[in-house]
């Protein structure tokens, strides 16, 4: 295995390809693989400014942006869980479970025992909803890690678990009218959805601190370096010290609570929670990663590629609506550029190998290769 | 107010009430069809089958029919399909299994759900439908919907007034894959384009979902910001065109129709950010499937016809305090 497929994508740098002419031109290619994502964004953007004059406005661009800021919020958390070699499909509902907490909680909790309605702040409304998403998440790591159950089946009897548990709170019905009340001090839910603090969406700027945070650990913690070593060979890690268990069972605890910011950011911006929200965001989600350049197999994965996963999918869906194309060509595009995303991975796992191959022929002369 | 009342609660109590008016009603309205002398000679067990029970439409559909054949002395097992025909044929052999004496159904699908409803006719049930038709006939007793293309027409005829028959309004179509959601904007076609002032600027589906409606109206807003009009094929796209139009301080000042008459929309309408939608009457439809199955099994027919429309009702500002859950209080 080398070491580009185990690190964070910093290909073109590898030291021991720096002798290898031959290896430096495919290093150029693979580097243009790394920037796929980017390039796919631009000739999105380029495509659509041309065909609709009111895609590159900075109204659209914000608008855009705050739609995609959903996805990415979901993606981010989902990135770390394949980093991990797992996948996560309980998020979407999630999303819908967080939501329909706020509502519950913005409604109104009944305290049976002392015969009255408490109306918690907005703040403890949000920390509560998080949390709930993150108990979700550390019951999906307990399962995995001290119950030995696959992730893909985990997660996938936990979606069911959280949105059974949304629609029994919600007793299947939408919670209207989020936005609170002044005499009982629960107003400001709106301001996640609709707020615009230094005229940019909250949401905008959630995405933008979670992604800064979620890429700092990655790159500058011994948690980053954990986890890149448990999704590249969880074993080896293990052998080496690293804290396989906990660092299973912390991504996702934390996908589960970005999920839950999602939920929030949702139910704030509709002013209403609706049990069934956030039905395949899960799906979109592991879209953007993949699109992003992470591989499912774990170990390989970026923030950066993560973002623009996203907003590829995002500017993809927002710009088929302004030019008014069919729904179901929305769908059916959307579902090619994934696979394209895809193909175009297994073209680069393919020239890494071949240039791994000629880097290590290479060194094999001079200093064994690592 | 409105908050300080646990919604759960109130939302119990109307169909509760809504249950308790009609049957005064129905009661003082019994002329001597079902000479029905407490009862007990009934019995028998109902089952009634509809997709989730996440849609409160459904859930008001599936409450009421139990309330009804509760109220006429069955038992009942209330369970849902998912819209998924495979588990709805589960249901309907574990309803025949349980012989139960007849079956109100919202089926799964207009052709997918013939082959079961003809397994519970030849194993002698008799299978009320309601809300959806199948695409045969001879198979089901009856066949209860409520009229979409009536009420698309009246919710467009709203809008048009609203506008004053001319302006630009986008049109939020349905989950494209479901019948209602064609006949639905068909019927909205169909009156809208006699009015050659009302121009449609953008037509897009939003899958039935709130967040849908609510991030394809922004993305809308953004080449159009001169819209008069939005006009929905159910209340959930709407009150997400209702958030989206919000958000771009434009709330007020387009005219929003939806359809279902769902209680969010109807409190949206009381609230003035819609103006109008079709409601469907699910509990309506529901009870008299239920009279009509108490009939056929005391009398071997059930007096109507297989097919019956009900007529969808139009909820505005005037008359919104009239409507409950899914029917008039």
């Amino acid at each position: 295995m080398t070491t580009q497929t185990t690190l964070p994508a910093k290909a073109g740098h590898d030291t021991a390809t720096d002798s290898a002419t031959k290896a430096h031109r495919m290093s150029l290619l693979n580097g243009l693989f790394e920037l796929r994502a980017f390039i796919a964004l631009a000739v999105l953007v380029v495509v659509f400014s041309l065909l609709s004059d009111s895609f590159l406005t900075v109204t659209n661009l914000i608008t855009m942006t705050k739609h995609v800021a959903i996805n990415a919020i979901i993606a981010l958390g989902m990135l770390l869980v394949i980093l991990k070699g797992g996948i996560d499909l309980s998020v979407g509902s999630v999303v819908g479970l967080s939501g329909v907490v706020a509502g519950e909680l913005l409604q109104g909790l009944r305290l049976g025992f002392l015969d009255t309605i408490a109306y918690p702040p907005v703040w403890a409304v949000i920390v509560l909803c998080v949390a709930v998403g993150m108990l979700v998440g550390l019951v999906n790591g307990v399962l995995i890690t001290r119950f030995r159950v696959a992730p893909f089946i985990a997660t996938l009897g936990m979606l069911y678990v959280a949105r059974g548990l949304a629609l029994l709170i919600s007793n299947g019905t939408t919670y209207p009218r989020l936005a609170g009340s002044p005499e009982l001090g629960n107003t400001g839910f709106g301001f996640l959805g609709s707020g615009r603090p230094l005229g940019l969406p909250t949401s905008i700027w959630l995405m933008a601190i979670l992604a800064a945070a979620v890429a700092l650990v990655l790159i500058k913690s011994p948690f980053g370096r954990w986890l890149y070593a448990t999704g590249g060979n969880d074993r080896a890690a293990e052998l080496s010290g690293v804290p396989v268990r906990r660092v299973k069972t912390i991504v996702y605890v934390v996908a589960g609570g970005c999920a839950a910011v999602a939920g929030l950011i949702i139910a704030s911006e509709l002013t209403s929670a609706a049990p069934q929200a956030g039905e395949t965001y899960e799906l979109n989600a592991i879209a953007a990663v993949v699109i992003g350049g992470a591989a499912l197999s774990g170990g390989r994965g970026t923030v950066r590629g993560t973002l623009v996963g996203a907003f590829v999918i995002g500017f993809l869906a927002d710009g088929l609506v302004l030019l008014g194309v069919s729904t179901f060509w929305q769908i059916l595009i959307k579902g090619a550029v994934i696979v394209l995303a895809v193909m175009l991975d297994q073209g680069q796992q393919r020239f890494q190998r071949r240039q791994g191959a000629l880097a290590s022929a290479a060194a094999a002369t001079k200093t064994p290769s690592v | 107010m409105y908050s300080s009342i646990p919604r759960r609660q109130a939302l119990a109590v109307v169909p509760l009430v809504s249950a308790a008016l009609l049957l005064g009603a129905c009661g003082s309205a019994g002329d001597g069809s079902t000479k029905n002398e407490g009862g007990k000679e009934a019995g028998g067990l109902i089952a009634i089958i509809t997709p989730s029970a996440d849609n409160p439409f459904f859930k008001a559909e599936a409450d009421a029919a139990k309330a009804k054949a509760e109220s006429l002395g069955y038992q009942t097992s209330v369970a849902s399909h998912d819209d998924d025909p495979n588990k709805q044929s589960e249901l309907i052999d574990t309803a025949i299994s349980r012989k139960a004496k007849a079956i109100i159904l919202d089926n799964a699908g207009a052709d997918a759900s013939i082959g079961p409803v003809r397994k519970a006719k030849d194993a002698g049930i008799p299978v009320f439908l309601i809300d959806r038709e199948i695409n045969a006939t001879g198979i089901a007793t009856a066949q209860i919907v409520s009229n979409n293309a009536q009420g698309a027409q009246l919710a467009a005829e709203s809008f048009v007034q609203a506008m004053s028959g001319k302006g630009s309004y986008v049109e939020l179509v349905g989950k494209e894959s479901d019948t209602n959601a064609g006949v639905r904007s068909k019927g909205f076609t169909d009156v809208i384009s006699q009015y050659p002032d009302m121009k449609l600027v953008a037509k897009e589906s939003a899958n039935w979902d709130q967040q849908e409606a609510f991030t394809k109206m922004e993305t809308i807003l953004q080449k159009n910001r001169n819209i008069q009009g939005v006009i929905a094929g159910n209340d959930t796209m709407a009150l997400g065109a209702v958030a989206a139009l919000k958000a771009a301080g434009l709330n007020g000042k387009v005219v929003v129709v939806g359809f279902d008459g769902s209680p969010d929309a109807i409190a949206a309408i009381k609230a003035g950010e819609m103006h109008a939608t079709a409601l469907q009457p699910a509990v309506l439809g529901a009870e008299t499937a239920v009279e009509q199955a108490d009939k056929f099994i005391k009398t071997g027919s059930t007096g109507a016809p297989e097919k019956q429309s009900i007529d969808c009702e139009l909820v505005t500002k005037d008359n919104a305090d009239q409507f409950g859950v899914f029917g008039r209080k």
